[in-house]
């Protein structure tokens, strides 16, 4: 082998080898994160792929799925051309079409379910990513629709209501000024790869940790100074329980109490029905570790706390779990407080970047009303404070017709498996639909139901605006072109809105139309970023941002006060229950019948993250899929030998709502009693397992991470 | 300049991004059965007082100063770089006799269905040569596996360059 073979071998960039390093970034994950990337390109074709290291996000770092990217984007199932269904729903038999053809069938059939019922009988739906979201909400309303509906259904919307319900707005932790962190729920070593360092600066410089987690993660291991193995969905009662030995001990920042919040002697009355032994015999921590937990949180301050977009939430009663810890925050006087909980509002798509945008304007300036959005009397709270439909009442509005039909949906990317009783949704859309219509990079299990089904491309076939944290903005330029005929969802949409002449020239007009009305007065054209392919700074950004804003202007509520009571609630109809204050209820509390505990006594609790995978988007790319080949629950050791359960054997799982089979690994990072399953396996679906009016009545959130279910060794392998 | 990796088990939480960064750079079919050549493992050791220590590690070859491999090898194929140190190989005469995986205390070496040949780590040899860090390293967001010269391995001194398996002697608890 020469010199020269070798170092192509060894995919070394440079001239002699024609290998160029081209700048995009990893949309596989959540849009708060998306790191920049490196692709290492040689004959039009990306054959590596590394953190991009001048980036001020993700400053080289990449994690482990986002490491896998050309793995994902060269996936063999890529949909290759628009598809037209030849055989029944749900079978799988397509026929390839041109794209002219698939927006002439589209157009047709949306108009005349616009036509025959109403244009809200037509739903918008989008799954990940989220990157064209303005320019599809946008759509949905110029077609003229109410109905825009995503995966903020059940992902951190439910969070994003419970801050603005409390707080008036969210506040993240500012990790730089604190000398304790409370990680609550977190484990940023599996889901936030790039706020590790922050925690571990935090101790370097003497700063205490605080883990609390319903199983023992790398984060207990390697950052907890003292780590709360919980009860899973006890998490709202430890928060009143913490808040009465805070409260009993004199450790609550009175003044600021005073000064700054609403219904104090309320929640103060709510807190005193959670004494340390009844907190403990729910939690199952002893009375010393939370009475330590508290003390080390309001006494060794300014202390900042971890909110979890997701797992909390996911338990019926995690909306005032989050409200209970984020009230914790507001009582020890660290919220909107230097080293404590900081306010910092997104500026685009999630991303706080200290400048704003006009999105929220874009989406929702045509919002054509006349109409209730699918949802909005079963979760009136939602619909007060979301601007979207919530989707977990989709299948009964659907199956009822009440207060209307849904007879189309218009999707991209959406995953069927995000629903409890999945396989019930998709039998009910099979039934009732008269069209669906799906985008997607991959023939998903939910675009096997769709009459047509468009080939979307990946993010670094495409070009995209994204705001980052520092204040800074770009525009990504594609590091290869579509493959096969895919196209950007944005394409799609604006191709779209050209053949169904929608009345509206941003959306016939193309991305750069839309982006240049969302950024417009930010001091960058898109000209100009599109010529930088790292992030420009971009000079009307404040950056950091400043605590005491919400102390100083008041809070965004009805009394300018933090809101121990929530007047948002209380303005909600009685009828509904909820209740003002973040009281506790059950995780289970709609299965706790004595037949039906007896029958599913252990305690189900899927999704809880592992670094190898998000939802289902990385199952089936076949390196991460290597890395842990079989669905596979997590059985705690002492239970699976109870059970007579080696790791390797293969279970049934199961819930009065369905049953899967997956592969045992035995732990003890878990307690007895609680079994975890990853889900979005398409042949082992756990959201089967779970109920479809298994929500969390405030936000309407699945209880994904708590739910009853039996285990049982299968006596044949199949 | 001689390199060597260190890893801090206190850093890793055995994500497997180092696994992915090696098959990405290796070009590993995982497909047709093939396996990159770093492994991670995320082990649970029950502890004599009744305790559990979690074990999160990342191994590949470990680069012996001595490597027994070398030796192993009836055709030669092994050999030390002498510019980084790191055990390298031409599998071109390769017999697939798995002497050399027998000899690894690690059993680094692995046998490659497809060719019927030897494979293993070679330190991203070239990578390094021409300045860039080893696939797996790049990999890692959290500092568990670096990859330093031995100068500055002399120079750092420090207990958390210790090897993930005289770690696992120590037995280190919180």
């Amino acid at each position: 082998m020469t010199e020269l073979e070798k170092k192509i071998k060894a995919k070394i960039p440079g001239p002699d080898t024609g290998i160029e390093v081209r700048r995009s970034l990893c949309a596989i994950c959540s849009p708060g994160h998306h790191c920049g990337v490196d692709c290492y390109v040689k004959d039009g074709e990306i054959i590596r792929v590394e953190g991009t290291r001048e980036h001020p996000y993700n400053r080289g770092k990449l994690c482990t799925k986002g490491s896998s990217l050309r793995n994902y984007v060269y996936r063999k199932d890529r949909i290759q051309t628009p598809l037209r269904r030849v055989g029944e729903r749900g079978e799988g038999k397509f026929e390839p079409i041109t794209w002219d053809e698939a927006y002439a069938i589209i157009a047709e059939k949306l108009n005349a379910v616009k036509e025959q019922y109403s244009p809200h009988s037509v739903a918008f739906f989008s799954g990940y990513c989220k990157w064209y979201r303005p320019v599809f909400h946008r759509f949905a309303h110029v077609f003229g629709s109410v109905n825009f509906g995503t995966d903020d259904s059940t992902c951190s919307a439910s969070k994003v209501i419970a801050d603005k319900v409390t707080a008036g707005c969210g506040a993240g932790p500012d990790m730089g000024h604190a000398n304790t962190f409370l990680g609550w729920n977190y484990e940023g070593y599996y889901s936030a790869h790039l706020s590790v360092e922050g925690v571990r600066k935090l101790k370097e410089r003497g700063g205490k940790v605080i883990i609390i987690d319903i199983r023992q993660t790398p984060a207990a291991k390697n950052l907890a100074d003292l780590f709360l193995q919980i009860n899973p969905g006890t998490d709202g009662a430890l928060a009143l329980g913490m808040a009465k030995v805070i409260i009993d001990n004199g450790w609550a920042d009175m003044d600021y109490v005073n000064q700054y919040t609403y219904g104090f002697e309320e929640y103060k009355a709510l807190v005193d029905q959670y004494p340390l032994d009844k907190v403990s015999a729910i939690t199952g921590l002893t009375p010393e570790e939370i009475y330590e937990a508290a003390k080390l949180y309001a006494t060794n301050g300014p202390a900042c706390t971890n909110y979890s977009a997701s797992a909390l939430v996911h338990h019926i009663n995690g909306f005032n779990a989050h409200r209970a810890i984020v009230c914790l925050s507001a009582l020890t006087g660290n919220f909107d407080r230097a080293g404590g909980n900081v306010p910092n509002p997104p500026t685009y798509l999630h991303k706080p970047a200290g400048f704003k945008s006009r999105e929220n304007e874009f989406r929702s300036d045509r919002y054509p009303g006349g109409q209730k959005r699918i949802g909005a009397d079963r979760f009136p709270l939602w619909d007060a404070q979301f601007d979207e439909f919530q989707a977990m009442d989709l299948l009964r509005q659907m199956e009822e017709e009440d207060p209307y039909p849904i007879k189309a949906i218009f999707a991209l990317g959406m995953n069927a498996k995000m629903f409890p009783q999945t396989q019930r949704l998709l039998d009910v859309m099979k039934e009732k639909l008269d069209f669906f219509v799906d985008t997607d990079l991959f023939m998903t299990m939910t675009a096997k139901y769709a009459d047509i089904v468009l080939p979307a491309c990946s993010s670094v076939e495409r070009g995209e605006v994204k705001a980052y944290q520092g204040g800074y903005l770009t525009y990504t330029q594609p590091v290869i072109p579509p493959l096969y005929q895919s196209k950007s969802d944005v394409d799609i949409l604006c191709e779209l809105a050209r053949v169904m002449d929608l009345d509206d020239e941003y959306l016939k007009g193309g991305y750069d139309a839309c982006m240049e009305w969302i950024f417009d007065g930010c001091g960058v054209t898109l000209d100009e970023l599109k010529k930088s392919e790292l992030p420009v700074k971009v000079p009307v950004a404040k950056w950091p941002a400043q605590p005491g804003n919400c102390l100083k202007n008041g809070f965004k509520t009805s009394t300018g006060k933090f809101e121990f009571y929530s007047t948002a609630i209380a303005k909600i109809d009685p009828m509904y229950g909820l209740d003002p204050l973040p009281s506790y209820y059950d995780s289970l509390s709609d299965q706790n019948d004595p037949e039906t505990a007896e029958q599913y006594p252990f305690y189900l609790c899927t999704g809880a993250r592992l670094p190898h995978a998000i939802h289902s988007r990385t199952h089936e790319t076949p390196w991460l899929r290597s890395l842990c080949p079989k669905p596979t629950c997590e059985v705690n050791t002492d239970d699976a030998r109870r059970l007579g359960l080696s790791a390797g054997d293969v279970v049934e799982l199961s819930s009065p709502y369905g049953a899967i089979q997956a592969t045992v690994k035995t732990t003890h990072k878990t307690k007895p009693g609680v079994i975890l399953m990853l889900h979005g396996y398409t042949e082992a679906n756990v959201n089967e397992l779970i109920g479809r009016n298994h929500l969390d009545p405030y936000s309407g959130y699945p209880g994904f991470k708590g739910m009853r279910c039996q285990i049982r060794k299968c006596q044949e392998v199949k | 300049m001689k390199h060597v990796f260190v890893f801090d088990p206190d850093r890793c939480c055995a994500c497997s991004a180092c696994m992915i960064g090696c098959m990405d750079q290796n070009d590993i079919d995982v497909d047709a059965g093939e396996a990159c050549y770093r492994k991670t493992f995320d082990n649970e050791i029950e502890l004599a007082d009744g305790g559990v220590y979690c074990a999160y590690l990342s191994a590949a070859c470990m680069h012996c100063t001595d490597a027994p491999c070398i030796d192993a090898c009836p055709v030669g194929c092994l050999s030390k770089d002498p510019e980084t140190g790191f055990t390298v190989y031409d599998n071109t005469n390769c017999i697939g006799c798995k002497s050399c995986a027998m000899a690894c205390p690690f059993g680094a070496p692995r046998y490659r269905k497809s060719d019927g040949k030897m494979v293993k780590c070679d330190g991203c040899n070239e990578r390094v040569k021409n300045g860039l860090q080893p696939a797996c390293v790049r990999a890692c967001s959290f500092g568990a596996l670096t990859c330093v010269t031995e100068e500055e391995y002399q120079a750092s001194g420090s207990n958390k360059a210790c090897s993930a398996l005289i770690d696992q002697l120590h037995l280190r608890k919180k």
